[in-house]
């Protein structure tokens, strides 16, 4: 079997100002694995995030996602190409019921135009009748569905995480960009993000994650990417990764860099 | 369920009651009252579209009395100059204001809050100035213009009876067209635009297209209830379409309480009825409407209607818990 590289970035670079948040940054990601990036506070990972996602134009370098350029687009055009991620800080619509926020994930599949709206034809009903469905199936998937109809700012932390995982999945993205999936989580629900990634994967999700939690990177990761400082350090299986003497320098707080 | 059953009952009456008024206001003597409902729907319609765009996608607007202007004058001056019969130059005046209201919404969508707010308030603005220094004067300029009632199928609707029945009908429909619009896909993207933009756009939702619809959505309607306006009254002059109207807009909207079907319709009405009680203290309206407003941001914060549904739902759970620990 030919590995297809599904994520294609070369010598990425942005800079805040002075600071350099993305250095020369180069990553090649295989489709159908699990990539992970770590990296101490203010690496710069999630601003890598943000420039894959659109949210930041890169200063320079280049991004083709599944054979197209992707850099510069805006955020609604990355999602649309296939594209989906979640947020470090949580970024619900707070004041929506759970189901609608899945349903507002699958918003760019949905093909009802505004006059189909105006009216609920019969297209408009249909699909929008098959969208509760699979709504109601993603949540299933993730274990929320007795919550459907609950304001999405009343779940628990945890479950919010979850949240923006299924509506993110909601959009049948090509891959997904996890920003510190475990933060807040307790040590079980760790265990169940564990499982439920590897059932993303399963479902032909290509998954790129940044998590601080080693133990469940270590264990999780096909490859992982490490950054410092806005440049790529390391890259390779984890085992790798582990080994390797400035990794563990830059963790260790090492100021031979 | 049981609740399902008894909600067409409740629905027929309110159909019957609202056919009946007329003749109940005249049988009361208070023939008035049927002008003032007249008013109160085409209020319902402008203030349930300033809804769509600020209840919904989260955008102020503070010169929707330029939409009014538009659908007043626009059909006004389309039948004057043109001769074309009145209700086709309602509708071309609505679709002009929509019109109006997309090209203005491109650039006010990038704006945040405040600067929207400022925005807004200049278009208000520019559009009276407009009205009051029109090129060649085909406004009437201060004096404004004098037109006639709609005639709707060789049937003049020149008596407030046969208005009313005429704003009941709109009003359905613009009401009934909001409902569908929120409960679909486009409803969705409103609100997840006003929840969170950055998130929405992440989902896919292109955001400056959806916030662009949903201005001009909301001069469409507020466009329409401009026209009807101008043919109840059949006179209209530049006063009617100061900053005033567009704060009274945004009263009756806050009044009632956004995003929602009937928030805006309790808004529209409670607060035209204030300001009618009033009407002695005309030159005070300002001044009643900062007070409303105050009433609303410190004691009601949902609105009239959102604090009733508050309440509502808090005794419907109390009376859950009671049952509850009484089994
Ligand atoms: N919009 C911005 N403007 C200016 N500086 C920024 C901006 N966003 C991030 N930075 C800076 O860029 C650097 C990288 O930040 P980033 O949030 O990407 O780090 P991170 O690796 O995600 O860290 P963490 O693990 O704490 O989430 C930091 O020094 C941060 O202060
Ligand atoms: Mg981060």
């Amino acid at each position: 079997m030919v590995k297809r590289v599904l994520l294609e970035i070369d010598n990425l670079c942005l800079s805040f100002g002075g600071l350099k948040a993305t250095n020369d940054v180069t990553m090649h990601m295989e489709q159908k694995k699990i990539n992970g990036i770590i990296g101490p506070n203010g690496a710069g990972k999630t601003t890598f995030f943000n420039q894959i996602s659109g949210v930041y134009k890169p200063d320079s370098g280049s991004i083709v996602f599944d054979g197209k350029r992707i850099d510069g687009l805006k955020p609604f055009q990355i999602n649309e190409a296939g594209i989906a991620r979640t947020y470090q800080v949580i970024n619900l619509f707070k004041k929506m019921s759970v189901i609608e926020n899945v349903m507002v994930g699958m918003h760019p599949r949905l093909k009802a135009n505004f006059f189909d709206s105006l009216l609920h034809n019969k297209k408009q009903k249909e699909e929008e009748a098959k969208a509760r469905e699979k709504a109601l199936d993603l949540l299933d998937f993730v274990g929320l569905k007795e919550y459907a109809y609950a304001q999405a700012g009343a779940l628990s932390y945890g479950q919010q995480r979850l949240l923006e995982i299924v509506r993110g999945l909601a959009s049948d993205p090509k891959l997904i960009l996890l920003d510190e999936p475990a933060a807040g989580m307790n040590s079980t629900e760790k265990v169940e993000l564990n499982v439920l990634l590897r059932q993303i994967l399963e479902r032909g999700v290509t998954i790129l994650i940044v998590e601080h939690d080693m133990k469940l990177m270590m264990d999780i990761s096909d490859r992982i990417f490490v950054l410092n400082y806005g440049k790529k350090l390391a890259e390779g299986t984890p085992a790798e990764v582990q080994k390797n003497p400035e990794v563990i320098a830059a963790y260790l707080g090492g100021d031979e860099e | 369920m049981e609740k399902n059953k008894k909600l067409p009952v409740a629905k027929i009456a309110l159909c019957m009651v609202l056919l009946a008024l007329p003749f109940l206001f005249t049988a009361v003597g208070f023939q008035y009252g049927v002008l003032v409902c007249c008013f109160a729907f085409l209020y319902i319609i402008a203030v349930s579209g300033l809804d769509i765009d600020f209840g919904y996608c989260g955008q102020i607007s503070m010169g929707h009395a330029a939409f009014f202007a538009i659908g007043a004058y626009g059909s006004v001056m389309l039948h004057q100059y043109f001769h074309i019969p009145i209700i086709f130059t309602m509708v071309i005046a609505t679709v002009l204001a929509a019109a109006v209201g997309a090209v203005i919404a491109y650039p006010a969508s990038k704006l945040v809050f405040h600067f929207l707010s400022l925005a807004t308030i200049a278009f208000g603005e520019i559009v009276y100035s407009l009205l009051l220094n029109s090129p060649k004067g085909v406004t009437g300029n201060a004096v404004g213009m004098f037109t006639d009632s709609i005639n709707l199928l060789g049937f003049s609707l020149s008596s407030n009876e046969s208005f009313y029945y005429f704003g009941l009908a709109c009003t359905a429909i613009f009401l009934m067209a909001k409902w569908l619009m929120v409960n679909s896909k486009v409803g969705r993207a409103w609100v997840a635009i006003r929840e969170n933009p950055h998130a929405a756009g992440g989902m896919g939702i292109n955001v400056t297209k959806y916030k662009v619809m949903a201005f001009a959505v909301s001069a469409f309607y507020t466009g329409f209830a401009g026209a009807m306006y101008a043919h109840l009254v059949r006179y209209i002059g530049p006063d009617t379409f100061t900053q005033k109207q567009s704060v009274m807009f945004v009263t009756m909207m806050l009044f009632g309480g956004t995003g929602s079907i009937l928030g805006p319709i309790v808004g529209a009405v409670l607060v035209f009825s204030i300001t009618e009680g009033l009407r002695m203290f005309e030159q005070y309206q300002m001044l009643i409407y900062g007070a409303l407003l105050l009433v609303v941001i410190v004691a009601l914060p949902g609105g009239v209607y959102g604090e009733m549904k508050k309440l509502a739902g808090k005794l419907l759970q109390k009376g859950k818990g009671g049952e509850k620990s009484a089994a």
